[in-house]
């Protein structure tokens, strides 16, 4: 054997395990998912073909619509808030704590709700946010406001979640961001100084644009993550009041898993999918031209 | 040196795959109910849904454990129990019924049978029994779903009543529960006036699942008349009768009597037992659980009729069992005199399903179990297709229309839109 | 210097500053030091009485632990997340290395389908995945819960570490006769440590906090992973608080733990995968 080929036949075997189970667990099913979304399944019997049924279906689908909506509700009210959130602080210890025992701990304490699950989250929340007598409606009550039903309304039940979501996801981005900082050379910031640039200015001219590739990361793996939403909801209110916080995932959970409706719910995972490649690539456009822009 | 660097790279990418097995074989051994066909002939899978109070003395695991021993000892073989908790009851039987290891005898409700009996998955079991049998079975023909016995009624009843806590409606100057539309919003308005700190009547428009129509719609709706379905299978909600009672329904939000809190709300027994709530809709065994409280109950009539949802669960043999004489073995065992008392007694206080079996529970429910006058009001759910989409799309917009979002009628037309497009 | 220390003087505004980001940082542990109280206490309702703890009284966790197979729970996510965590290890870091090092035809093209798999997410290839296991009797096997923790997310963190490791130390090691897997395992390996660290605490907190897929893929109670049980706890003793939230304290607790213990892994861990990627 020659030693190109004995080269070739090591790499194949070593990416062999996990292509093969990328092809058979990813791959495979991303077209499964495709035919089986122009039928009619119900697992016990065979897939009837139901050509565009499905989609058409879903477009009128109320339950369909509502978690469409929600979800970019969710995204909109999540990903701004908790970038922004987790970049200010992350620049405010790195300026005002670095080094410190301090800031140190603050970072690791904002990380501690990353590590319990979405779904131990939700428990608690969910019971600090009872209405009648939860914790959070008695303390409003000590600054004379009145007790808000906080996943119990159709205005609120959503931005509960989402505000629930930031508080969960701060702490991750935060240390992303914080190490960002810590990466960029001193020497810019002396620079800056020595010509006279205030805090906001090296913020605006250096700390952002160096920034630029992190906030790429942190944006993005944001809002995938709000699309595929499901625990949290799932867990402080199981999508209620009426339609208020459902979820696209969670409708597909709903089709498949409650209605039967496999090849329905399959259908609304491919639009799913289809509105994840659409935002990537226009994120990427995005970034892109800002990128040629400087 | 050349064949040993094979060697070396087929070992490392074997590395990964005994990895695999590793884990895949560790299950094998980890996981306890084991679908191995092998042992299938002496091993039954059962399903049955959760009974036991949360604070009762006995789980139902342990209930079921000992109940069954003897069945295990006589005929040889050993049941895996299963307890499936309601919240996630349909999902768990899809996934399950559709697995190696599934039931080999569930637990279906109303709105379960048509799907399963379409999907061929349960079977007609009128051949394993006895004419002798069948009579001494109370509600034997309500298992008799789509031109087949598909069902072993197992627990007809737990009919939801108007539950009252008698201290506060006397306090409020009512002394009888209600039994009409009119003296409930009149106790209603009594007990807002007099005890502001009371909710005068509670729901649980915040539970998950819609299950909890059966309390707070049903027995309105088929008071004031309503059918659900027709004899064609129709949906029929969209009528003068379904519009009045969700209109009523309403009128008990707007006007204050049901707090709004109630939309967060998923359990009414709790306000209930610690007196923050008058009255509550709520299922006759979990009443007994107010022992600290005076009520009484009633069964509310509507301007048409009186009639209140009643529970007609069934045992069910599926189809995948291989061996479904045992099965049917089993299934007698636990809907025999001797076991359903225990689980009346030590679980559920339900009325007897046959007619070897005498009533045991609660006193204040002797009436409601055997005169005609109640028992008249007992009403299940009927069969349809997609039965359990339908309740939960509805509840879904009933739930927009307690908040505000929706006015009865769009509740009723849009359910019936989704129904005709999506369901039917 | 002088520029320096001004840089660092404490102005009224990051003072506010300073409150705020306490107050955050507050607000993030207070929920959870209100769940391990309450999770002490007897009580049905839901503001916290200091003098209703009891930390002697483990009563509620004897009774999640014992009655409700939390315990059970517990060892298959404990079971779960161990396994994960060596097996995308092992077969990420193989993967990385195929890429990095060596040369094959349609490498290339491999690699860019990996990199497509990463828009994907798991529950859009749900159902498939559900449907051929339940063909394949794989539901309710620990095998079906390990094994959808692989992705392309891996393969694609250690290989840009892979690329780092230079070609001359392997060529050398080669040369002198060191056989292949031990080239990968005795020089590659080491050298990409750290990669391996936060590829293992990622795979940790998926997999520690997967819900939707051992939601629908188990069906049997004793294979139920912590976050399925934990969410079955809630409606069944939806009003007994301190049972609830001590069911949330056990499947917190574990994570936590390991948090406290190996704090800067973890930090590295995810700032390095924010660095790299």
């Amino acid at each position: 054997m020659s030693r190109k080929n004995k080269e070739a036949l090591q790499g194949i075997i070593y990416i062999l395990p996990s292509f093969g189970l990328i092809l058979v667990f990813c791959i495979v099913p991303i077209f499964m998912s495709a035919y089986f979304s122009f039928t009619d399944y119900n697992i016990m019997n065979p897939p009837e073909f139901a050509g565009l049924d499905n989609y058409v279906q879903m477009f009128k689908d109320d339950y369909v619509t509502a978690a469409v909506k929600n979800t970019l509700l969710y995204v909109l009210m999540t990903v701004p808030f908790q970038t922004i959130i987790s970049l200010a602080f992350a620049g405010f210890i790195a300026q005002k704590l670095n080094g410190k025992k301090g800031g140190e701990f603050l970072r690791s304490v904002m990380f501690i709700p990353v590590i319990a699950s979405a779904v131990t989250a939700g428990t608690i929340w969910r019971i600090i946010l009872s209405t009648d007598g939860g914790i959070l409606n008695n303390i409003l009550g000590i600054f004379g406001i009145d007790p808000v039903n906080w996943l119990g309304s159709t205005s609120t039940s959503l931005v509960s979640i989402c505000i629930v979501a930031v508080w969960k996801n701060v702490g991750y981005f935060l240390v992303i961001y914080y190490a960002g900082i810590m990466g960029i050379p001193k020497d810019l910031y002396e620079a800056a100084r020595v010509d006279g640039a205030t805090t906001i200015q090296q913020f605006t001219k250096i700390t952002h644009p160096m920034l630029k590739p992190i906030t790429y990361l942190v944006v993005t793996l944001g809002i995938i993550w709000s699309f595929q939403v499901f625990d949290l909801s799932y867990q402080m209110t199981g999508g209620g009041p009426g339609h208020s916080s459902v979820t696209l995932v969670m409708s597909i959970y709903n089709s498949a898993f409650k209605q039967y409706r496999m090849g329905y719910a399959c259908a609304t995972a491919m639009f799913l999918l289809v509105i994840i490649i659409v935002i990537n690539l226009l994120e990427n456009l995005f970034f892109q031209e800002k990128k040629e822009a400087r | 040196m050349k064949k040993k660097r094979v060697m070396a790279c087929l070992l490392s990418g074997a590395m990964a795959v005994g990895m695999l097995s590793g884990c895949g074989g560790g299950s094998g051994s980890g996981g306890s109910s084991d679908g191995g066909s092998s042992s299938a002939s002496t091993e039954l899978n059962f399903w049955f849904p959760t009974y036991a109070a949360s604070d009762g003395e006995m789980t139902d695991e342990e209930f079921w454990e000992e109940t069954l021993a003897p069945f295990e000892e006589e005929h040889n073989c050993t049941v895996n129990v299963e307890i499936v908790p309601w919240d996630s009851y349909e999902e768990k039987y899809l996934t399950g019924v559709n697995s190696n290891d599934g039931p080999d005898v569930g637990y279906l409700y109303m709105e379960m049978f048509y799907d399963y009996i379409d999907m061929g998955a349960i079977v007609d079991i009128d051949e394993y029994f006895t004419d002798e049998e069948k009579a001494n079975y109370l509600y034997w023909d309500l298992g008799n779903i789509q031109d087949g016995q598909y069902a072993l009624p197992v627990v007809v009843g737990n009919p939801r009543l108007l539950i009252a806590n008698m201290d506060i409606l006397n306090e409020a100057g009512i002394t009888e529960v209600p039994t009409t539309w009119d003296e409930l919003t009149a106790a209603c308005q009594a007990v807002l006036d007099s005890n502001p700190d009371v909710a005068p009547l509670m729901q649980d428009w915040g539970n998950p699942h819609y299950g909890s129509l059966n309390e707070i719609y049903w027995p309105y709706f088929w008071g004031a008349g309503g059918e659900i379905v027709d004899e064609e299978g129709n949906l029929t909600i969209d009528s003068e009768a379904g519009l009045e009672a969700t209109e009523f329904i309403y009128s008990l939000m707007q006007n204050g009597y049901v707090p709004s809190s109630a939309t967060s709300n998923d359990d009414v027994l709790e306000p209930f037992k610690n007196g923050e709530a008058a009255m509550i809709f709520c299922a006759s065994s979990n009443a007994v659980q107010a022992t600290d409280i005076n009520w009484d109950f009633s069964i509310l009539s509507g301007p048409a009729d009186t009639k209140t949802f009643v529970a007609a669960d069934s045992l069910v043999l599926f189809n995948s069992c291989e061996n479904k004489d045992l099965a049917v073995e089993l299934m007698k065992y636990v809907t025999s005199a001797d076991v359903m008392s225990q689980f009346h007694e030590k679980l559920s206080d339900q009325p007897p399903i046959t007619t070897d079996e005498e009533y045991a529970g609660d006193e204040r429910y002797t009436d409601l179990f055997t005169d005609e006058q109640y028992t008249a009001a007992f009403q299940s759910l009927p069969v349809f297709k997609g039965a359990s989409s339908l309740y939960d799309t509805f509840y879904k917009n009933l739930q927009s229309m307690m908040l505000g979002e929706m006015t009865p009628q769009e509740v009723l037309t849009t359910t019936t839109e989704y129904y005709n497009e999506n369901l039917k | 210097m002088e520029k320096m220390k001004k840089q660092r003087k404490w102005t009224p505004l990051s003072v506010i500053g300073l409150l705020i980001l306490i107050l955050f940082a507050v607000i993030c542990v207070a929920p959870f030091i209100y769940m391990v109280f309450m999770s002490f206490t007897q009580s049905t309702t839901l503001m916290l009485h200091l003098e209703d703890v009891n930390f002697t009284d483990f009563s509620n966790f004897e009774y999640v632990l014992g009655r409700d197979g939390f315990l059970r729970a517990l060892m298959n996510s404990v079971i779960v997340v161990v396994c994960s965590c060596l097996f995308n290890c092992i077969v990420s870091s193989m993967a990385a290395y195929g890429f990095a090092k060596k040369r094959f035809p349609g490498r290339n093209a491999i690699y860019r389908i990996y990199l497509m798999t990463l828009m994907i997410p798991g529950q859009v290839t749900m159902i498939p995945v559900f449907i051929m296991m339940n063909k394949m009797n794989l539901l309710n096997t620990y095998f079906s819960l390990v094994v959808l923790i692989l992705n392309a997310f891996g393969v694609f963190l250690l290989r840009s570490f892979m690329d780092s490791v230079p070609d001359e130390l392997l060529e050398a090691a080669k040369v002198d006769g060191c056989p292949e897997y031990r080239i990968f395992i005795q020089i590659v390996i080491p050298l990409i440590k750290p990669a391996l660290i936060s590829l293992v605490v990622f795979t940790f907190v998926t997999s520690w906090n997967d819900f939707l897929w051992p939601l629908v893929s188990t069906t049997d109670s004793s294979m139920y992973t912590l976050t399925v049980s934990l969410s079955l706890l809630k409606t069944q003793y939806a009003t007994n608080y301190g049972l609830v939230l001590s069911g949330a304290t056990v499947s917190f607790v574990f994570p936590f733990i390991l948090y406290v213990f190996l704090q800067k892994q973890f930090v590295e861990g995810i700032a390095l995968s924010g660095i790299k990627g």
